[in-house]
């Protein structure tokens, strides 16, 4: 049986709540119609509910623990074609042992969910440092990035508490996801016309260059381990990997 | 000169020391401010080296009045000689911060006229940074030996975090080949500042105080350039972290840059081996519970290059080993090679839901390259070996490491 969601979160907790109510276990749970079918499997469309979903998110809560939230939450901002069911059948686990399932490592689905929410976890940690803002003509500082994981909600409270004096945008060019941050608030939005990239920057590019090339010791040259730290398939929007 | 050529020759300068960790503060920014600082740190780039940039790096000026022998600055030697403005300075850090290239500053410094005149310089800038630019980000500030206690408090009441260098960890070595500077001069300010620590750490629950060095303070040790042993750098660490309560000491493998009798010749490449076991036994120190004597002893002066200080110091107490998985306590399975304290803490979680097998330790990812021989899951034993050091020491010895060793070895021929 292959439950198929809209692909939201809530999408998938209320796909919890028929696998229960319906006394069945899906094989799989899809995140939106893009999936693969095969012959003879049955399908169920799922119908996003709030009210359902809320009462899995409460039960969640109550019978486990709000970080439980938080990882299967992450796990699901991973994007990964089975995160849908790795999250029921965390919840189904989770729901028998109570709080106890978050140190149940031993098991395959306790570990899955792990994986994904610590590979999440750690790109957002990531970008709070391998962001980079470019200052665009009309004063707005603009940073683009692709990441692996669907994190632009993630990294931008980090911004607006830090650069709170300035307007920034962060556009997920891999999703077309873009925090806008005005100076009092975060707007998320999806779909806006292509923004002119055009930097007036080019000076301060220029040190920040100079200085990254400065400050590394040519006898200890090692681009092994530097790759280990910073993937390079992350270096293209980086000014400091550019020539 | 220009900034640009400023730049390069001052974070040229300043790329030797190691620190550049943006952790242990959680200054949170003010309205109409700019920068915060982030409990663990951040990095925001990693060097060609390999080493993490966090901090804007840089020295205020690399004009000296020492001629310390192992120093790439020091005032015998042929180098461009820059110096930034506080107004330079300030405006870099804020560009940066702004464009999310850096965590913050870290402001070291040359010994320009005099250590007090320095030191001046210096705090002017955090100033002018603090208030007029309104920076609540991260600030590193090397405190200059020799300088007066009065602008060592009035530095540290705007920094993160301070550090003085030590450099050279014997009395001998210093005076071997940094004869203008006293012992007493790093000392005397590192107890001044770890005491003004303590004293605003109390002081913090009342109102309006100010805050000193909440991030604490650290040091360098440079290892290679004198003749001191593992034991004699671990022994002084140690004693840095209790006597001290510095947060980290940080060890920096000598890169020879200028030709004299007394140093390693500029033909040898840097101890990049060595200074890796020695963070690694610094490591068991910090978190692992171990004493500098249980690791290394005066028959047994330095790390084996082949095996890192665990696996070392395991292979010397066998009679300690094998542990059960399912009972030891967490101090001892942090003991064994292999087990970090976040796989043990991991270990102890899972096995209060039900027993662990040997299966169970693969699925949650335990390295048992190493783990194997030291370990029984529910009483059996999967080393395949017998617990013997001579048998397990070809077992664990890093091969690896032969390349790195080569380089070393011919330190002082």
């Amino acid at each position: 049986m292959i439950y198929v969601t809209d692909g939201s979160f809530e999408g998938i907790l209320t796909a919890v709540f028929e696998a229960y109510s319906n006394k069945e276990e899906p094989d799989t749970i899809t995140l939106g119609s893009d999936y693969q079918l095969s012959l003879g499997t049955e399908i169920r469309e799922i119908a996003t509910d709030a009210e359902k979903s809320d009462r899995v998110w409460r039960g969640i809560q109550s019978r486990i623990s709000e970080k439980c939230l938080e990882d299967l939450y992450r796990a699901y901002l991973s994007e990964h074609h089975q995160a849908g069911l790795y999250i029921y059948r965390y919840v189904r686990l989770g729901l028998k042992l109570g709080r106890k399932v978050e140190g149940y490592l031993q098991h395959p689905d306790v570990q899955a969910i792990h994986d994904l929410s610590r590979r999440v976890a750690s790109e957002v940690h990531l970008f709070l440092g391998l962001l980079r803002f470019r200052r665009l003509k009309n004063g707005i500082f603009y940073a683009c990035y692709e990441p692996d994981s669907n994190i632009t909600q993630l990294i931008a409270g980090h911004f607006a508490a830090r650069l709170s004096d300035q307007p920034w945008i962060i556009h997920d060019k891999k999703r077309d996801v873009l925090a806008l941050y005005n100076g009092v608030e975060v707007v998320f939005a999806t779909g806006l016309p292509p923004i002119a990239e055009e930097a007036c920057d080019e000076e301060y590019e220029a040190l920040w260059k100079q200085y990254f090339k400065a400050i590394a010791i040519e006898s200890r040259r090692n681009p092994k381990l530097q790759r280990s730290f910073m993937p390079a398939r992350y270096w293209k929007n980086l000014a400091e990997k550019q020539l | 000169m220009n900034l640009l050529d400023k730049l390069q020759i001052l974070a040229d300068s300043a790329k030797y020391d190691v620190s550049c960790s943006s952790s242990g503060s959680n200054r949170s920014n003010r309205p109409g401010g700019i920068g915060n600082a982030s409990l663990p740190g951040i990095c925001h780039s990693w060097s060609d080296d390999g080493r993490c940039i966090s901090l804007l790096k840089l020295l205020f000026t690399n004009v000296c009045i020492y001629d310390c022998k192992y120093c790439v600055n020091r005032s015998s030697n042929d180098i461009r000689r820059a110096s930034f403005t506080p107004d330079e300075l300030c405006e870099l850090t804020i560009q940066f911060y702004r464009r999310n290239y850096i965590e913050g500053l870290f402001l070291s410094s040359a010994v320009v006229k005099s250590p007090d005149y320095t030191m001046e310089l210096m705090i002017r800038t955090l100033k002018k940074l603090r208030h007029e630019y309104r920076f609540n980000g991260y600030i590193h500030i090397k405190s200059i030996p020799g300088a007066d206690m009065r602008l060592v408090y009035e530095a540290g009441l705007l920094a993160d975090r301070m550090s003085i260098n030590i450099e050279l960890p014997s009395a001998a070595g210093l005076k071997l080949l940094a004869p203008q500077k006293e012992p007493v001069a790093i000392l005397k300010p590192m107890d001044f500042i770890r005491e003004r620590i303590e004293e605003s750490r109390e002081l913090v629950l009342y109102k309006g105080s100010q805050s000193f060095v909440p991030a604490g303070q650290t040091t360098q040790l440079i290892v290679g350039a004198t003749r001191d042993s593992d034991l004699k750098i671990l022994h002084l660490s140690e004693h840095l972290y209790s006597r001290y309560q510095l947060k980290r000491v940080y060890y920096s493998a000598y890169v020879p840059v200028n030709e004299d009798e007394n140093l390693p010749s500029v033909h040898t490449g840097p101890p990049l081996l060595r200074e890796h076991r020695i963070y690694q036994a610094d490591w068991l120190l910090r978190f692992y519970g171990f004493k500098a004597h249980e690791l290394l002893d005066e028959g047994h002066p330095n790390f084996d290059a082949h095996l890192d200080p665990k696996c070392d110091w395991a292979l010397r107490h066998l009679d300690q080993f094998p542990v059960e998985i399912n009972k030891a306590p967490l101090e001892m399975l942090m003991r064994v090679p292999g087990i970090g304290h976040r796989m043990a803490s991991r270990i102890v979680r899972a096995r209060r839901v039900g027993p662990l097998t040997f299966e169970d330790l693969k699925r949650m990812r335990v390295v048992l390259k190493r783990a194997r021989y030291f370990i029984t899951c529910n009483g059996r034993y999967y080393g395949g070996v017998d617990l013997d050091a001579g048998l397990l020491y070809p077992l664990l010895a890093d091969k690896a490491d032969k390349k790195v060793m080569a380089g070393q070895i011919s330190l002082f021929g």
